[in-house]
């Protein structure tokens, strides 16, 4: 049920005498004009003003009112939305204005060199003068308007219902509009501006509620809510309930009832294509590009390895030859024969043969253990080589005493090594047992074994892990933290840094409480020693882990084919779910909404749901009373029994039900009280001015140009229709 | 221009017969953004209602006055009545449901729903 605008070009200008009234309804959400004395505005349209760029041509064009949207594909409306002439209901940017009533002039057909008929205009209660004014002078100035006439829309829409009887020459009109809300009390046909009262709250605040919490509901759906779309909502679904809490109350159950009243806005949709799950053939073909991929990969790196071989071989035999060729030469020739090999000496020829054979050997994957055994055979004759050892300092020269030195060391050096390998072997034995005991029980119960060996293995590995994440993000067990993009000093040590921070900051601080006693137990010298920075390294524990995971993963493989090393895919690992995206469903595209169809209007009642510290609706009508000079409880009920609501949110079903029972309440017991609505809440406004501006006396209640100038801004702010003619 | 915007007469034509200054004539330098059309409070201000007899009617005395019933509480998020009140985002909620939906909002919702009843932090 949206409003119509009608934008016809009027062709019957020239037909009407230049003493009809033109009549203005200057709405802050439409605006309405027309002749004096007919029974409809010619032109309806909203008061708002584009100035987009024409696409084509670049100029900056100007679009008066709401337009087919199918034509403004042409314009670029980025840089400029819609425009209103209106800060809450007073006209403001008079350039706006002046758009409008370009267009309205022109589309009523006006072509002569001035728009040659009194207007009248309607404008706010209590206009501000400097408003007023610029209105009088834009029409007198701009357009040579004759005369002019200011008046209340509300007060025109009473007179007009009370002309067809609805309502009495006495009582209320409750206007609640569109960025206002007015209760104005008539005492003998006239308003009492005195009784008056203004609510900043209206028809675009309750609209704006509804855009915001439907996109606040439904982020996804954001662009969806154009103004528009969501005035139509209003205006389609919204009422107000008779008794707000109790209304809520039904949908927090949820009973059937409020199952009914809930609406449903299905948005465009259309159905996903369906994704087949890929057929065996996909699957295989998919599985063999793996398999060649694997198998060039190990192919590289088997050529990679074999050309390794080859070149380690080629630089052995040359050393070889190198050393054979050093054995023919005569021992005064050996300095100028090396100096051309590029090396110094004998033994450093000798080195480079041990290195190179060596990592020939680990590059053909032979064990390292041989290698040591080479080595200990080359020097075997331990005693023959270190002779100066077991000589006293005393009987030896300062050379033979550096050379007793160098031999001391290179005893204890070999001698540690042997240790090693003595150490080597015997885990080896170790390792040899566990492995036969392993076997034993493998034999005893296979399964079980199994089992265990599984269990074990996802207790270390769980372990290990941790360790690694716990070095790499400190305590930063909740994800969060690490999405969060921090880079403060906290995120960046890792938890071993952030204990040594720590301990630091309490050493440096924790002192001057009372006595300080550090350092009388032993236990505190222990600080410095975590302290340290060494202690960043990590301690025997995890390495041992680390071995014994490894050793189990091994064993794990040689007697389970099933078994894969990495934990996230493991059998026994909880299966990690990847979140799938979810098929969007025709429900994904549905606006629901039940409380906000009543909870967006209520604020017209309880305008502080909004944060607006006024009262509503119901309230005014006693605020508006209490202000009025002339009391007496005749008067007031009189008032109340000619309760008129008019404008346009007064077309929500339910409003004058609600309102009567509203000022019920704060009216005395017994109290007459009777609420009507407009024959039309929305035109009435216009068609009161129409039917005023007809009337033969109208004339008096204008004033022309000469006027404007001559009786000055004071006379213009106590101006004021008499609207009883 | 396109033939079909001509012909809905779309576009308000820059000159016209009927008016006496042209609007490229008043504002000659065209739509300017920086010229300043007094706002509303601008214009209240200008007014000084305060030189004028208190019991006469002007756009300022005519507001409405506070509300004498006592404030109405309803869920930030659903519409119910709400009993409580989270001291963490602000918001009034009517149930556990939704608080734990207020307590999974990212803090740009928590503002938008404080701001549609004007208790959105604002920063200035």
């Amino acid at each position: 049920m949206p409003f119509i605008t009608q934008t016809q070009r009027q062709s019957d200008y020239n037909l009407f005498p230049s003493t009809t009234p033109i009549v203005i309804d200057n709405g802050a959400s439409y605006f309405r004009i027309g002749w004096a004395g007919e029974n409809d505005p010619r032109l309806i349209f909203r008061n708002i003003v584009q100035r987009p760029r024409h696409k084509a041509t670049g100029e900056t064009v100007t679009i008066v009112g709401d337009h087919d949207p199918a034509l403004l594909k042409y314009f670029d409306c980025t840089r400029s939305g819609p425009r209103s002439a209106f800060d809450s209901n007073v006209v403001y940017q008079f350039e706006i204005m002046e758009y409008i009533l370009d267009f309205g002039f022109d589309r009523m057909g006006a072509d002569g060199s001035q728009v040659d008929h009194p207007v009248l205009i309607t404008e706010c209660v209590c206009n501000p003068v400097q408003s007023r004014s610029k209105m009088a002078e834009l029409l007198f100035e701009t357009y040579g308007v004759p005369s002019v006439a200011f008046g209340v829309d509300a007060a025109f829409s009473y007179k007009y219902n009370q002309q067809l009887g609805v309502c009495d020459k006495d009582g209320l009109a409750i206007c609640p509009g569109f960025s206002t809300t007015h209760v104005i009390p008539f005492v003998d046909g006239e308003p009492v501006y005195q009784g008056c009262c203004r609510t900043s709250v209206g028809g675009y605040h309750v609209t704006d509620y509804l855009k915001q919490l439907l996109s606040l509901k439904y982020p996804h759906h954001m662009t969806r809510m154009t103004w528009e779309k969501v005035e139509d909502l209003k205006m389609e679904h919204c009422y107000i309930a008779p008794d707000y809490a109790s209304e809520a109350r039904l949908f927090q159950k949820g009973t059937k009832e409020a199952e009914d009243k809930t609406r449903c806005w299905q948005l465009p949709w259309i159905p996903q294509p369906v994704e087949e799950p890929p057929s065996e053939d996909e699957i295989a073909r998919k599985a063999a590009i793996k398999e060649k991929q694997g198998q060039r990969l190990r192919e590289m790196a088997e050529a990679k390895r074999s050309s390794r071989i080859n070149e380690l071989e080629n630089e052995l035999h040359g050393l070889e030859f190198l050393l054979q060729q050093l054995e023919n030469v005569e021992q005064n020739d050996i300095p100028s024969f090396l100096s051309k090999t590029g090396y110094v000496s004998k033994q450093e020829i000798e080195s480079a043969h041990v290195k190179v054979t060596q990592s020939l050997r680990k590059a053909k994957g032979e064990p390292k253990a041989e290698q040591v055994d080479i080595e200990e055979k080359m020097d075997a004759s331990t005693t023959e080589k270190y002779p100066l050892i077991n000589i006293p300092d005393n009987m030896l020269s300062p050379e033979q005493l550096k050379e007793k030195k160098r031999q001391l060391f290179l005893k204890t050096t070999s001698e540690g090594r042997q240790r090693a390998k003595q150490k080597r072997f015997e885990e080896e034995l170790e390792r040899e047992r566990q492995n036969q005991q392993d076997e034993e029980k493998r034999l005893e119960n296979p399964e079980l074994y199994l089992e265990q060996l599984r269990a074990r293995h996802r207790e270390l590995s769980e372990k290990v892990e941790q360790r690694k994440r716990l070095k790499t993000n400190g305590g930063n067990t909740n994800g969060n933290n690490n999405f969060s993009g921090g880079v403060g000093r906290g995120e960046r040590l890792n938890a071993a840094q952030k204990e040594r921070m720590r301990l630091l900051t309490t050493a440096a601080f924790d002192r001057g409480k009372g006595e300080d006693t550090f350092g009388a137990r032993d236990e505190d010298w222990q600080l410095y020693k975590l302290m340290s920075k060494d202690n960043d390294d990590d301690d025997e524990g995890p390495d041992m882990d680390e071995a014994e995971l490894a050793r189990i993963s091994s064993r794990l493989q040689d007697i389970d084919p099933t078994f894969v090393s990495r934990p996230e895919v493991g059998p026994f690992q909880p299966v990690v779910e990847i979140p799938k995206f979810r098929r969007l469903t025709q429900e994904d595209y549905q606006v629901v909404f039940g409380v906000e169809r009543f909870r967006c209007p209520e604020i017209l009642f309880h305008p502080n749901l909004v944060g607006i510290d006024q009262v509503g609706l119901d309230e005014m009508a006693g605020v508006s009373m209490k202000r009025l000079p002339s009391k007496g409880q005749d008067v007031e009920e009189r008032l109340t029994s000619s309760i008129l609501i008019t404008g346009g949110s007064s077309l929500f079903p339910g409003m004058s039900e609600r309102l009567e029972a509203g000022i019920r309440m704060i009216r005395p017991c017994g109290t007459p009280i009777r609420v009507v609505r407009a024959s039309d809440p929305v035109l009435d406004a216009w068609h009161g001015a129409a039917a005023y501006a007809a009337a033969l006396r109208f004339p008096e209640q204008t004033f022309s140009k000469m006027d404007y100038y001559e009786k000055g801004e004071d006379w213009l702010r106590r101006y004021q229709l008499r609207y009883t003619l | 221009m396109e033939r079909e915007v001509i012909e809905a007469e779309l576009v308000l034509p820059t000159y016209l017969n009927f008016k006496r200054i042209q609007m490229y004539d008043k504002y000659p330098k065209g739509q300017n953004r920086s010229r300043h059309w007094k706002h509303l409070k601008q214009i209240l201000q200008a007014e000084n209602y305060q030189n004028y007899p208190p019991d006469e009617p002007n756009y300022v005395n005519i507001g409405s006055p506070p509300s004498m019933h006592p404030c109405k509480r309803i869920c930030d998020i659903t519409g119910f009545e709400a009993p409580y009140f989270d001291p963490r985002t602000n918001l009034r909620y009517a149930n556990a449901d939704v608080f734990k939906l207020i307590r999974s909002l990212p803090n740009e919702y928590v503002q938008r729903y404080l701001a549609l009843r004007n208790a959105a932090v604002v920063l200035k």
